[in-house]
């Protein structure tokens, strides 16, 4: 299992509709934490999002890994007590062995995302 | 054979009246040694005990049976100690076995602050006569030499406090030698009768509806373990009381070899072995209230990871069963017994996960107040009305399990 | 079947043969060994009687498992339960692997085929689960759950639809004396027996007889079976009563069928059928008159009847009061005799009790398959503390760490000089939009409104009934936006209590954690200034305010308060830049003989202040007034949380208080008792011996004598006298400075 790493990106709270009609920049991960929260990696502009009060906060409160989808689903079998998503790319997210873990699953690989303070955990846990 | 069958207990059984001078509902523990003492204490014995199924059917049935007197406040302490007091007096009092074992209660200390609680423990206890002493590891692996010593490098032991007064009993034989008692004496019980009202006269509770028609009483006596909210609620009291699942799990039987109980505040788990053999586990209640008596899957799991993280041994030890109760929890984490304001009606309630050890105390003392009308100093730090007079009794030393 | 010489498993300590496909207690009774309970063998799984100790594990089924070359059996011994295991037992890792699908179906006999076939032509996803094939239920849970033993670990089945249990019937056991020897077997188990090819000798059939081997069939009543280890004959009584013994060397069981339905009744209001044998009702044997009922636990008719006539009727008393059927197989074997007992002596025929998980054996281990520990989380420092030689500590639910190795010298460098501490582990919150202050103002008893932008207050956090939930501050950053803070070990709480609340009275707010985004890092000291200066921070924040600042060349906010009773910035920046802002500050101070500091000496220089720690010097019921901080409570707002409560019992006299002491000498142990003469009146919740002042301080609990805190007082068999707090520069001007 590689390391884990910071994930350097942009903390959104917003209100529901403002994040869903939100135009994220092509070449960003836009990870939607909570129907008013979203975790955009790369940093993005403040100016995305059509809520005056928004929070927009850099953001690199995460340490993840990609990783290809045997080893990570192999992992999951063991470590996830709930029901992956079936379509790809899916958001999910829940306890994975014991831990928060947020999870962007793609056709070719798997982004695991925790609480940079979980790291290590995370690392011994899938070692 | 079988050295555990019950062969001395005889129940007799009585047909209904239509009034008794006390009528208790709930045929737990508390309730039936409410009964006893108030036969054998104060001669009262036109009681009722009304138990909606077999007597220790509720969570007295269920427990994982610790009695310890240490607790948090001197209150408390002294209350359990009487307790603990009357159950190793209790074979002898009655002639009944109830397979009291006096084992001895370790707290084992993880961290600098679990040091500084269990040494804390360990003062206000021996201060206030439940002697309790704060032990390092060399004596820890003396008491108990199971103990991995290294917490499975997740919570290495690094103290505990010992309270040698620490024991067992059989549940079962506490209801069964109560239930035998009272009745004895001339009180009926009767199974598979639910109380499913109160019966007021203006603001006085004067008996009880059951299926099988009303029952009036003198004074009522509410003994219903996690399910007083309900009762209560019929003569208009809102009890600050929160029901929480709490589960257990034994083992097959094994040679005996496991002497103490042992506790771990970090990994939230107990451990003792039964007489007949079986290692029984326990740890802390279900964050999420609820009346449910289903088992949990997560309960095994967790539990058993965390009792094998301190007790390897425990790893290849076969599993026999788990089961589940209910736990009335009071906001301090203290019982609530006593007059409730409502008059004819009284209640014993808010015995959390602890309340096992109190059976003797906790009915002895409730018989003397429906004998003399009078709350007795044991008890009078625990009533009903304490949280209305911001007079409450935080008690850490119950907070969490057993 | 061939008798290959490699297949030898271990018994007792000694080789024995087996033949490939030999279950393990096939491969006993080929070498003419019996498991040492006795009793009726079923080969099913179902009865206790194969019991034993394979490969260290005991109460195994020895019919469930497949012989293996090198396998240890050990008998269990016959008159006591196994030993307890001594010393640790080294395991592999087992894991649980969790599987998704529409249907399970447990069984795989003719039902549970028909019902698998079924749902699969129906378009369905479908699990089965066999305990021939090794995966054996041990329960069914809420979920719906049902979780299998396999031959490479757990497997946990989440079903979508239904559970189909297709376990089939178990034969009845016969009860009479000499029923505890070996050589009697069920009708089944003799036919598969005879496959095996082992010489059953003269078979006696009572009742249905085994399919496919000679038998001779005895007719009438089962009286007894004789025999001194092996039965050697059966005796009958025919209906004129006469009674005919009959020679043999094995005895063949065929009394009738019990569905093995407690996963039914387990799974009982959850999406659960039975089909096939499973769903059948249970034939009751006829009541017995002698012999052994239960053989988990020993437990004969003689016993059944002797607590029935002391009162115990109810089927759950007498299994309480004697035992039955609270054994390994779970009353699988003695249930239908309890019930048809009870139900002869007048009793009606009553339901079988609860079913209860586990059906079948695991050990806790396995039980604790792909379990984990609740895990510590770890500031971005970690690396940091330990390099310097921290003594970590778990402390408010993270690692921490607890002292660098000269307590005393941390806590001068801040006394005297400057000093660093991280503070990661605070909760840290941002609460935005145009209902941000009307939450804060129904949450908090204090008043937020008058707090300008750029300002902290330091705020208590209170439940409805008054009790102090944590402390932190308020921190203001404009008219709609608001930084919060909470002790590290109250901030998932309170971050959840923040939402809760903010939904509920459906305020137009956003709210983002930060708790793990952010870094803190605490520079406290007289010369914390002169530290900030060369990072590059001339003109500070006053007390209490707080603004944004390029420290280091890191981009932090700058937050102007004080736990250690000295000028304290407390810098927040994100977790990426927490090293090198550590190790930057570091270097910078060297000259300043700057030293970071750990909890320990944090927790002795905010006693000094008379600060206190929630959850160390509060109790699950303190009222502010309890603790002193009738202060942070403005009553003359219209309402917050907890105002109703407090506005209630500050009509009651106060009962005890939360107190500044002090003594001379060493400082006694936190949980000293504190007594006025003779009484008890509190104990000391911290204490530490001031290196300042000289003397020992502490906060602790005093009950009210007569209306008052008593002020002359024994703590430890020595002199302490209350005194107001904070101990240590009580007009807070090093503070301000
Ligand atoms: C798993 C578990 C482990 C525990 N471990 C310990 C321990 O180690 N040490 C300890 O001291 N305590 C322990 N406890 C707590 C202890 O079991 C209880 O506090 C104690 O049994 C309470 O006794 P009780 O008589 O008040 O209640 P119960 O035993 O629950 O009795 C109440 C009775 O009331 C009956 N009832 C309910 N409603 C009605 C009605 N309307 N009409 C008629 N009857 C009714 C119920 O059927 C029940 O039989 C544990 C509890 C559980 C669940
Ligand atoms: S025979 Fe196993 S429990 Fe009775």
């Amino acid at each position: 299992m590689p390391e884990l790493k910071l994930f350097h990106g942009t903390r959104i709270v917003a209100t529901p509709a403002a994040l869903d009609t939100a135009v994220w920049p092509q070449d960003a991960l836009a990870l939607r934490l909570a129907p008013d929260e979203v975790f955009v990696t790369p940093a993005i502009t403040a100016d995305i999002v059509d809520d005056q009060h928004a929070i927009v906060a850099p953001d690199a409160g995460f340490a993840g890994a990609w990783i290809v989808p045997d080893e990570a689903l192999e992992f999951l079998q063991r470590s996830c007590e709930w029901e992956l998503p079936l379509e790809r790319p899916a958001f999910a997210q829940g306890a994975v062995a014991g831990l928060p873990v947020k999870l962007w699953l793609e056709d070719d690989r798997v982004l695991f995302l925790v609480p940079a303070p979980y790291a290590t955990d995370l690392e011994e846990r899938m070692a | 054979m079988n050295e555990f069958i019950e062969r001395n207990v005889r129940l007799s059984w009585h047909a209904a009246k239509r009034s008794y001078e006390v009528v208790i509902v709930g045929g737990g523990g508390h309730g039936l040694a409410t009964a006893y003492y108030l036969a054998t204490r104060h001669g009262i014995t036109d009681v009722a005990v009304l138990e909606r199924k077999y007597i220790g059917a509720g969570n007295t049935g269920r427990n994982t049976t610790v009695i310890r007197a240490n607790y948090g406040i001197p209150e408390a302490v002294r209350f359990y100690q009487r307790s603990l007091d009357l159950y190793a007096s209790l074979e002898e009092e009655t002639g009944r076995g109830i397979t009291h074992r006096q084992k001895g209660l370790l707290w084992l200390a993880h961290s600098e602050t679990g040091i500084r609680a269990e040494r804390a423990r360990a003062e206000l206890n021996t201060a206030f006569g439940a002697g309790t002493e704060y032990v390092g590891p060399d004596e820890i692996k003396k008491i108990c030499p199971q103990l991995d010593m290294a917490g499975g490098g997740v919570w290495p032991i690094l103290g505990a406090s010992y309270h040698p007064g620490g024991a067992t009993a059989r549940h079962d034989r506490v209801v069964w030698t109560y239930a035998e008692g009272a009745m004895q004496r001339g009180v009926h019980i009767h199974q598979r009768t639910a109380v499913t009202g109160l019966i007021m006269d203006g603001d006085r509770v004067t008996g009880v509806e059951t299926a099988a028609g009303p029952i009036s009483a003198g004074a009522v006596v509410s003994a219903v373990g996690g399910h007083v909210t309900a009762l209560a609620s019929m003569a208009g009291l809102r009890l600050p009381i929160r029901t929480h699942p709490l589960q257990a799990f034994v083992t097959n039987r094994y040679g005996l070899g496991f002497d103490p109980i042992v506790s771990s505040s970090n990994l939230l788990f107990y451990a003792s072995q039964t007489a007949k053999g079986e290692m029984l586990l326990g740890a802390e209640i279900d964050r999420q209230p609820s009346y449910s008596y289903r088992s949990g899957h997560h309960f095994l799991q967790s539990c058993g990871h965390r009792a094998m993280t301190l007790l390897p041994f425990l790893r290849n030890l076969r599993v026999l069963r788990q089961w589940t109760g209910v736990c009335d929890m009071s906001p301090d984490y203290s019982p609530v017994m006593g007059k409730t304001g409502v008059g004819g009606f009284y209640i014993t309630t808010g015995w959390g996960t602890w309340g096992f050890k109190a059976i003797p105390v906790g009915g002895e003392q409730m018989a003397e107040l429906i004998a003399t009308g009078e709350t007795p100093d044991l008890i009078a730090p625990f009533s009903l009305d304490r949280f209305a007079r911001d007079r409450t009794m935080a008690d850490r030393g119950s907070a969490g399990t057993h | 079947m061939t008798n290959d010489k490699s297949l030898r498993l271990i018994v007792d300590g000694s080789l024995v043969e087996f033949f490939a496909g030999d279950n393990a207690l096939v491969a006993l009774l080929r070498a003419g060994l019996h498991p040492s309970q006795g009793g009726c063998l079923c080969l099913a799984g179902d009865c206790p009687h194969c019991l034993a100790t394979v490969d260290g594990v005991s109460y195994v089924r020895t019919c469930q498992v497949a012989a293996r070359p090198g396998m240890v059996i050990k008998r269990h011994p016959s008159d006591a339960p196994p030993p307890l295991p001594v010393g640790d037992c080294p395991g592999t890792d087992i894991i649980a692997r969790h599987i998704y699908c529409d249907v399970v179906v447990i069984g795989m006999g003719e039902s549970g085929r028909a019902a698998a076939a079924e749902a699969q032509r129906d378009g369905k996803d479908v699990i089965t689960l066999d305990a021939a094939a090794g995966q054996e239920v041990i329960g069914i849970y809420p979920g719906p759950l049902v979780v299998a033993r396999t031959r490479d670990g757990m497997a946990d089945v989440h079903p979508h639809g239904e559970i189909v249990v297709a376990t089939g019937a178990a034969e009845i056991h016969p009860v009479a004396p000499g029923n505890h020897l070996a050589g009697i077997v069920t009708a089944r188990a003799a036919t598969r027996l005879a496959v095996a090819g082992i010489d059953l000798g003269r078979v006696v059939a009572i009742g249905t007889p085994p399919e496919g081997i000679a038998v001779e069939q005895a007719a009438g009543e089962l009286v007894r079976f004789d025999g001194v280890d092996r039965v050697e004959a059966v005796v009958m009584r025919n209906e004129n009563g006469s009674e005919r013994k009959i020679e043999c060397d094995t005895v063949s069981i065929g009394l009738g069928l019990c569905p093995r339905d407690a996963l039914l009744r387990m799974g009982n209001g959850l999406a659960v059928r039975a089909v096939g044998a499973a769903a059948r009702t249970s034939d009751i044997p006829a009541c017995p008159r002698a012999g052994t009922v239960c053989h988990c636990a020993g437990v004969t008719v003689d016993d059944l009847e002797s607590v029935r006539a002391r009162g115990f009727h109810e089927l759950e008393l007498v299994k309480r009061a004697t035992l039955a059927g609270t054994g390994t197989c779970q009353g699988s074997v003695c249930l239908p005799y309890i019930r048809s007992f009870l139900a002869d002596r007048g009793e009606s025929l009553q339901p079988p009790f609860t079913a209860r998980p586990v059906t079948r054996q695991l050990t806790v281990g396995e039980a604790a398959a792909s379990s984990y520990h609740q895990a510590t989380p770890r500031t971005a420092l970690d690396g940091e503390h330990r390099r310097l030689g921290a003594q970590m500590e778990r402390a408010g639910g993270w690692w921490r760490p607890w002292s660098y190795g000269d307590t005393v010298g941390e806590y001068w460098a801040v006394r005297k000089g400057v000093s660093i501490g991280d503070v990661s582990t605070l909760g840290k919150m941002l609460v935005s939009g145009p209902g941000a202050l009307e939450l804060l103002e129904r949450l908090y008893p204090t008043k937020v409104a008058t707090l300008k932008p750029g300002r902290s207050r330091y705020v208590l956090l209170l439940n409805e009934r008054g009790y102090v939930l944590d402390d932190g501050l308020i921190c203001r950053d404009d008219k709609t936006r608001f930084t919060l803070t909470f002790t590290s070990g109250g901030s998932s709480f309170a971050e959840l209590w923040v939402r809760d609340w903010a939904e509920s009275w459906r305020l137009d707010v956003r709210l983002l954690n930060q708790t793990m985004s952010l870094g803190a890092i605490n520079v406290t000291g007289p010369l914390a200034h002169e530290l900030l200066a060369r990072a590059g921070v001339g003109d500070p924040p006053q007390y209490l305010h707080h603004r944004t600042a390029t420290v280091t060349g890191i981009l932090c906010r700058v937050f102007r308060l004080s736990f250690t009773g000295e000028v304290s910035y407390e810098l927040h920046h994100s977790v990426a830049d927490s090293v090198t802002l550590w190790r930057r500050l570091l270097r910078l101070g060297a000259d300043l003989g700057i030293k970071p500091h750990g909890v320990e000496a944090l927790l002795m220089l905010r006693l000094e202040k008379g600060h206190i720690v929630v959850g160390q010097d509060t109790d699950f019921d303190s009222t502010p007034r309890r603790i002193n901080h009738e202060w942070a409570v403005k009553l003359d707002k219209p309402d917050f949380v907890g105002r109703q409560a407090i506005l209630r019992t500050d009509k009651v006299p106060l009962d005890r208080q939360l107190a500044g002491l002090e003594m001379e000498g060493p400082a006694p142990a936190e949980g000293a008792l504190i007594w006025k003469g003779s009484d008890y009146v509190g104990f000391v919740t911290s204490s530490v011996f001031s290196p300042v002042l000289g003397k020992a301080v502490m906060l602790g609990w005093l009950k009210l004598l007569e209306g008052e805190l008593p002020a002359e007082l024994t703590i430890v068999g020595r002199p302490a006298r209350r005194v107001p707090t904070p101990f240590y520069d009580s007009e807070g001007s090093r503070a301000r400075a």
